[in-house]
C-alpha cells in the first residue's frame, strides 16, 4: 500500500505514466478508502492508461471489462460451462448408470442423481467472466471496467451492488466474497448520464487534455527520439487544433502516433508538405482534415517548400522595396 | 473553527451553488482529509474535489468556492506566549507582578491563551473604575498607571479590548461573534464579489483594527517600564501582528464564504429539465433552450440504446437456422443455444422543414436531435423551405448542429409572410424525388400555413405513393388546424401519421415511435 500520494506519482512514473497532483491524490485516496475511482473525459486522454498503469504501478493483475450496449451478466460476471458439462455427462454415463442400476423406483434414482448434482453446478464448470474473476482472484488485481457509460443502465445498476460489497451470489453456489478487494478503475466519455448512485460510490477524477507543458513531458517520455524543438511545434499545433471547431479533436494517443510518424519520416520540423501528409494521423474526419488545413494556413512555418507556396503566399512575400532605377 | 465544521459550511456552499453533495459523500470527504491532511493545499484540494464533485460542470463552481472557504493559506493564529523561552516568561510574569494586580491578572490570562468573556470584563471595569475615583494616591507613578489602567479598562469594554483578547489568545472570534459584526456592517445584503474587500475593512475596523497600533505600543510601553526585555516585548509584538494578519484573512474568508452562499441563494433555481420538457418551444429563454439542447444530446443516446436494446429482444420468431447449427456443433448438433436473425432496422429518413418563423424552434430541436442520432439514421436527407425548397443535407455533414442550424437559418431569412409549401413540395417532385424510395420515412415538419397558396396534393400525393411512410410534425396543437391559411386537414389523409410536437417530450415520444416501428 502506497504511503503518500507523491509516492503514488513516483510509482506511476516509473510506469511511464505522467499522472498530476489530482490523479495520484484520488488514486492514492481509493487504496486507502476502499473506493472505486470513476475517469471521466473526452476519449484518448489516457484513462485507460491511467487502469493499465495502476496496476503495473502496484504489481496487480489486470482485469479488464470492456463494456459495450447489451453487455449483460453472463459476458460480465460468470456461465456455466454447458458444453463441458455435457461432455462429463458423457463421460460419467456408466458411472451413472451404475449408480443408477440397483434403484428400485423412478424417485429412488431421481434423489440419487439429485445427490451428485453438486459435481455438475460447481466451480468446476464456471466460466468466470471478468468481474468474478477479479473477485475470486487469489492475488490482488486492479479491475478495469472501461467505457461504463456504453452498457445499459440495468447493467450499471448490476454493478451497483458488486460494487459496494465485492461479492456475488451464484445461486447453485451461494455467495462468493472476494478474496481481495480490488483496485476498480472505471472509465467514461460521458456520452450518457451515469446514475447518482454509481457516483455516490465513487471516487470521481476529470482527466481533461493535458496542458502544453504536460503533453510535451508526455510525447518526451513515450518518443524520445523525436527532436525537442520538433516536439515542441508538434504539440503547439496539436494544441490549437484542439481550440479549432472540430468533430474529433485529436487526443494524447493521436499526439503520440503523430510523433512517431514525423520520427518515421525523419522531420527536423513540421513544414507543410509534412503536415500535409501526416495530418490524417491527428484527424480522424475529412471535414475536420479540411477545416484544419484553412485554420492552420495562417500557420507561421519556419520553412516551406517552394511549390506549396500558394498564389496568395507569393502575393504577401512581393518585395517590400521597388527595385531601384525602375521609376525613371 | 475545527476543519470538520469548515467541511460541512464548504458543503453547504456546494449545495446552495447548484452542486449535489450527499452526505455519504460528506463523509468521505472527511475520512479523505484524516488520510491527506491539510497542510498540502493542492493534495487537500484533490480530496476534497475527488469525494466531493461528481460532474465535470460542476468543477467550476468547486474552483471557485474552494478558496472561499479555505482561504488563500491563512496561518493560524497562536497564544502570544507561545514562542517564548523560560526566561522571557519569567520576566514578563515578573513585569505583570508589578503591574497592578486585576490588570496584570487579565493580561496574565490573556497571554496563556484563555478568553474573557463580557462578565468578567464588566466587573473587572468596575473594580477598576471604583479604584481609580476613590484613593489618592499621590504617587505620580502610581497616578500614571492609574491613568492607564483606566484607559485600558474603558478599552476593555469596547471592541479594541476583544480584539486584543483574541490577539493575545491566539484564538479567533466565534462564528457568531464574527457574524454580529458581519450584521453591524451590512454584510448579510451583499451577494457580490467585489464587495468582498470593502466588506472586509468595514468589519476588521469595526474590531478595532486601526486602532491596534496605538493600543499595542502602549501596552508595550507599560510592560517595558515594568522591566521586560525589548527583546521579549519584540517577540510579543511580533506574535501580535502575526495573529493580527492572521486575524484579517480569517475575516477575509468569512466574508468571502457569505457572500457566495448569499449570492448563491439568491440565484434563480436551477432549469428543472422535466418542466421543460414539456414547455412549447417557442416560450423557451435562451438559457433554457441550452439546457433543453444538452438534453436532446442525452434523449437521443439513451433513444439510441433503447431502440438498439428492443432490436435485440424482439428476436422471437426470427430463427436464423444456419448460425444455430453452426453455433451448436459443438454440443454435438444438440441446439442448445437458439441463434436468431438481427433485425438490421435502418430507416432512411427525408425530413422536410419548414424555417418560417413560427416553426424554427421545432426544426432546430428535432435537427439536432437527428444529428445526434446519425448512427441510427444512417441514411438522412435534410430539405428546408419557406418560399422554395433546398437541401441543408451537406451543411450538416460538415458543420456541427449548432453552427449548420445557424448557417441554413441565415441563408434562409425569416420574416417575410411568404411560405409557399405547395410549391415547395412541387419543386422537390422535380428535382429531389431521387431521394425517396419505398424504404424511406420522410418527416414533414411544419404548421402546413401555406399562405393561402395552392397546398399541391398533386406533388404530395407523388411523395407519398413512393415513400414508405409519410409523418407529419406540426407544432400546432390539433384544434387550430384548418384555421386561418392552415392545410393541415388537406394534406392529413396522405400522412401515415400526424404529431402534434410543440415540447421536447413530444418530439421525443414521435421520434421513438418512429425508430422502433
Amino acid at each position: 500500500m502506497f504511503q503518500s500520494k507523491d509516492e503514488v506519482r513516483r510509482a506511476l512514473a516509473e510506469q511511464r505514466y505522467i499522472a498530476t497532483d489530482e490523479i495520484a491524490t484520488a488514486l492514492f485516496l481509493a487504496e486507502r478508502l476502499n473506493k472505486p475511482v470513476l475517469a471521466e473525459g473526452p476519449a484518448g486522454v489516457g484513462k485507460t492508461e491511467l487502469g493499465k498503469a495502476w496496476a503495473a504501478a502496484t504489481g496487480r493483475e489486470l482485469i479488464r471489462l470492456q463494456c459495450y450496449e447489451g453487455l449483460d451478466e453472463t459476458k460480465a460476471l460468470y456461465e456455466w460451462e454447458y458444453a463441458k458439462q455435457l461432455l462429463y455427462t458423457q463421460l460419467l454415463r456408466d458411472k451413472l448408470n451404475d449408480i443408477l442400476a440397483n434403484a428400485h423406483s423412478l424417485a429412488e434414482a431421481a434423489d440419487r442423481l439429485a445427490q451428485e448434482e453438486d459435481v455438475f453446478f460447481s466451480e468446476r464448470f464456471l466460466l468466470p467472466r471478468p468481474l468474478l474473476r477479479a473477485i475470486r482472484s487469489p492475488h490482488p488485481v486492479v479491475l478495469l471496467i472501461d467505457e461504463i457509460d456504453r452498457a445499459d443502465a440495468e447493467f450499471e445498476a448490476f454493478l451497483l451492488e458488486v460494487l459496494s460489497d465485492f461479492q456475488v451470489s451464484v445461486p447453485e453456489l451461494g455467495t462468493l466474497q472476494a478474496t481481495h478487494m480490488p483496485l476498480v478503475v472505471l472509465t467514461s466519455n460521458n456520452t450518457r448520464e451515469l446514475s447518482e448512485a454509481l457516483k455516490r460510490r465513487c471516487l470521481y477524477l476529470y482527466l481533461d487534455y493535458p496542458s502544453l507543458e504536460a503533453e510535451l513531458n508526455i510525447v518526451r517520455l513515450k518518443v524520445p527520439e523525436l527532436a525537442p524543438q520538433v516536439a515542441r511545434q508538434a504539440v503547439e499545433l496539436v494544441h490549437r487544433l484542439r481550440r479549432l471547431d472540430l468533430k474529433k479533436h485529436p487526443s494524447i494517443s493521436e499526439t503520440l502516433d503523430w510523433a512517431r510518424a514525423l520520427v518515421m519520416l525523419n522531420a527536423d520540423h513540421i513544414d507543410q508538405a509534412t503536415l500535409d501528409n501526416t495530418l490524417s494521423v491527428l484527424l480522424k474526419h475529412e471535414h475536420d482534415v479540411q477545416r484544419a488545413r484553412r485554420a492552420l494556413g495562417g500557420m507561421e512555418m519556419p520553412v516551406r517548400d517552394a511549390d506549396t507556396f500558394t498564389d496568395e503566399d507569393r502575393a504577401r512575400r512581393r518585395p517590400r522595396f521597388r527595385p531601384p532605377f525602375s521609376d525613371t | 473553527m475545527s476543519i470538520e465544521e469548515r467541511l460541512v459550511e464548504f458543503v453547504v456552499g456546494l449545495r446552495a451553488a447548484g452542486v449535489r453533495v450527499s452526505v455519504a459523500e460528506t463523509a468521505d470527504s472527511f475520512q479523505a482529509v484524516r488520510e491527506i491532511g491539510v497542510m498540502e493545499r493542492d493534495a487537500f484540494r484533490s480530496a476534497l474535489r475527488t469525494t466531493l464533485i461528481k460532474e465535470p460542470a460542476d468543477i467550476p463552481v468547486f474552483e471557485r468556492l474552494f478558496p472561499l472557504y479555505f482561504g488563500l493559506d491563512a496561518p493560524p493564529m497562536l497564544p502570544a506566549t507561545e514562542q517564548m523561552t523560560s526566561e522571557q516568561l519569567e520576566q514578563l510574569r515578573q513585569a505583570l507582578e508589578s503591574l497592578p494586580r486585576q490588570l496584570a491578572d487579565l493580561l496574565r490570562r490573556l497571554l496563556r491563551g484563555e478568553r474573557l468573556n463580557p462578565r468578567e470584563m464588566a466587573s473587572l471595569r468596575a473594580q477598576l473604575e471604583s479604584r481609580h475615583a476613590g484613593n489618592g494616591h499621590s504617587d505620580l507613578r502610581q497616578q500614571e498607571l492609574q491613568e492607564m489602567m483606566s484607559r485600558l479598562s474603558q478599552a476593555l469594554m469596547s471592541r479594541l479590548a476583544q480584539l486584543l483578547s483574541w490577539l493575545l489568545s491566539g484564538q479567533g472570534p466565534t462564528r457568531e461573534e464574527l457574524e454580529q459584526i458581519g450584521q453591524e456592517v451590512g454584510l448579510q445584503r451583499a451577494t457580490h464579489p467585489y464587495q468582498q474587500p470593502w466588506l472586509t475593512q468595514r468589519m476588521l475596523r469595526a474590531m478595532g483594527m486601526d486602532q491596534l497600533a496605538r493600543l499595542l505600543e502602549e501596552l508595550l510601553r507599560e510592560l517595558a517600564e515594568a522591566g521586560v526585555e525589548p527583546e521579549t516585548l519584540q517577540q510579543l509584538a511580533e506574535t501580535i501582528q502575526g495573529n493580527a494578519e492572521a486575524l484579517s484573512e480569517q475575516v477575509s474568508q468569512f466574508v468571502g464564504a457569505t457572500i457566495a452562499r448569499q449570492a448563491a441563494e439568491q440565484r434563480p433555481p436551477p432549469v428543472q429539465i422535466a418542466d421543460l420538457m414539456q414547455r412549447p418551444f417557442q416560450s423557451l429563454s435562451p438559457r433554457e433552450a441550452e439546457v433543453l439542447r444538452e438534453q436532446v444530446r442525452r434523449l437521443a443516446a439513451r433513444l439510441r440504446s433503447r431502440a438498439s436494446l428492443r432490436h435485440r429482444r424482439g428476436k422471437i420468431g426470427l430463427l436464423d437456422p444456419k448460425a444455430t447449427i453452426r453455433a451448436n456443433l459443438r454440443y454435438g448438433g444438440v441446439p442448445m443455444e437458439i441463434r436468431h436473425r438481427r433485425r438490421h432496422l435502418k430507416p432512411k429518413l427525408v425530413l422536410i422543414c419548414d424555417v418560417s418563423t413560427s416553426v424554427r424552434p421545432v426544426v432546430e430541436f428535432l435537427l439536432h436531435l437527428v444529428y445526434e442520432l446519425q448512427d441510427q439514421v444512417a441514411r438522412a436527407r435534410s430539405f428546408a423551405f419557406i418560399d422554395d425548397i433546398e437541401e441543408i443535407t451537406h451543411d450538416f455533414a460538415e458543420f456541427r448542429p449548432e453552427v449548420a442550424i445557424k448557417q441554413v437559418l441565415e441563408r434562409m431569412p425569416p420574416g417575410y409572410y411568404n411560405t409557399d409549401l405547395g410549391f415547395s413540395l412541387y419543386h422537390f417532385c422535380q428535382e429531389f424525388l431521387d431521394a425517396v424510395d419505398h424504404r424511406t420515412t420522410v418527416i414533414v415538419v411544419g404548421d402546413a400555413r401555406n399562405n393561402f397558396n395552392p397546398p399541391r396534393l398533386d406533388a404530395f400525393e407523388t411523395i407519398r405513393r413512393r415513400a414508405k411512410r409519410v409523418i407529419w410534425f406540426n407544432p400546432e396543437p390539433p384544434v387550430l388546424w384548418g384555421t386561418g391559411d392552415s392545410d393541415m386537414y388537406e394534406y392529413l389523409p396522405f400522412c401515415d401519421a400526424v404529431h402534434e410536437v410543440s415540447n421536447l417530450a413530444q418530439l421525443t415520444e414521435a421520434v421513438d415511435r418512429l425508430l422502433t416501428a
